[in-house]
């Protein structure tokens, strides 16, 4: 599913809400899986500042060659053990991901992960709900289109 | 392809964002159609077809030949290819990323029950 520059990425964890939650926004954790494959994520080049408006930074080293690329974002909400959205100015017109965490009740926790590039303007433009739903099944209608 | 701004993918999308316009891909993925054909499954004017097209042929979605008189409409797989990629990187991203977590919680699960781990 997606959508202009908009997609949600669902997965399904063996662990509490709240320990994805500090998974995602402790430094100690971040370390152990947040950068690409091919990379490391050390603990002082992470910062997160765990209030609204608060930094998230986290420098990504390239093992192969030393190159290093950090990820600019400010939080925009954090409720714990729920919801986390940031926005990372510098990207694409400025990305938003919004990562909502939900109990199954089994000792697992979906997690849902969605990420947007859709300029407010052109979003109310379009009537935003009308164009979500429009776009909805854009995946799988990409796919179906170009076979891969 | 990858270089292509931003700006042009929110058009690309833009230009999907009709159901209209994606029918019409649809219809396209089975071969060329001249803008006649191509109006008359819908309960459209072919002026408002052709209007849709326009938009089409601005994304970069479909072009028109420009040797026939009828000007039948295309398919242009690249940038197809292209809004594919873009959503393909950012799903990779969060997989793997999920995918080391993962793992990252199973050495938690082993370090105790407490879920502490040592550094």
């Amino acid at each position: 599913m997606s959508l202009p520059g908009e997609f949600t990425y669902r997965r399904t964890h063996q662990a509490s809400r709240e320990l994805l939650f500090d998974c995602m926004t402790r430094p100690e954790h971040l370390a152990h899986f947040w950068g690409p494959d091919g990379t490391t994520t050390p603990l002082d080049g992470i910062t997160v500042e765990l209030r609204p408006g608060g930094r998230f930074e986290t420098a990504m080293v390239n093992v192969a060659d030393g190159s290093q690329y950090t990820m600019h974002a400010v939080f925009l909400a954090v409720e714990r053990p729920s919801k986390l959205v940031w926005r990372e100015a510098d990207v694409e017109g400025g990305m938003i991901t919004t990562i909502t965490f939900t109990d199954l009740e089994d000792g697992q926790t979906e997690v849902v992960t969605h990420q947007s590039n859709v300029p407010p303007g052109f979003a109310s433009a379009e009537g935003r709900s009308g164009f979500e739903t429009s776009l909805r099944r854009f995946d799988d209608y990409i796919v179906a289109l170009t076979g891969s | 392809m990858s270089t292509a701004p931003a700006d042009e993918l929110s058009v690309t999308f833009a230009a999907l964002a009709d159901p209209t316009r994606r029918a019409i891909l649809t219809r396209l993925s089975t071969g060329e159609a001249t803008v006649g054909q191509l109006a008359a499954p819908f309960a459209l004017t072919q002026q408002a077809i052709s209007k849709h097209i326009k938009v089409l042929e601005h994304a970069g979605l479909i072009s028109r030949s420009r040797v026939a008189q009828a000007r039948p409409c295309r398919l242009e797989p690249a940038q197809f290819e292209y809004v594919a990629d873009w959503i393909g990187r950012h799903q990779r991203t969060w997989h793997e990323r999920y995918d080391r977590l993962d793992e990252h919680l199973a050495g938690l699960r082993e370090a105790g029950p407490d879920g502490t781990e040592e550094e």
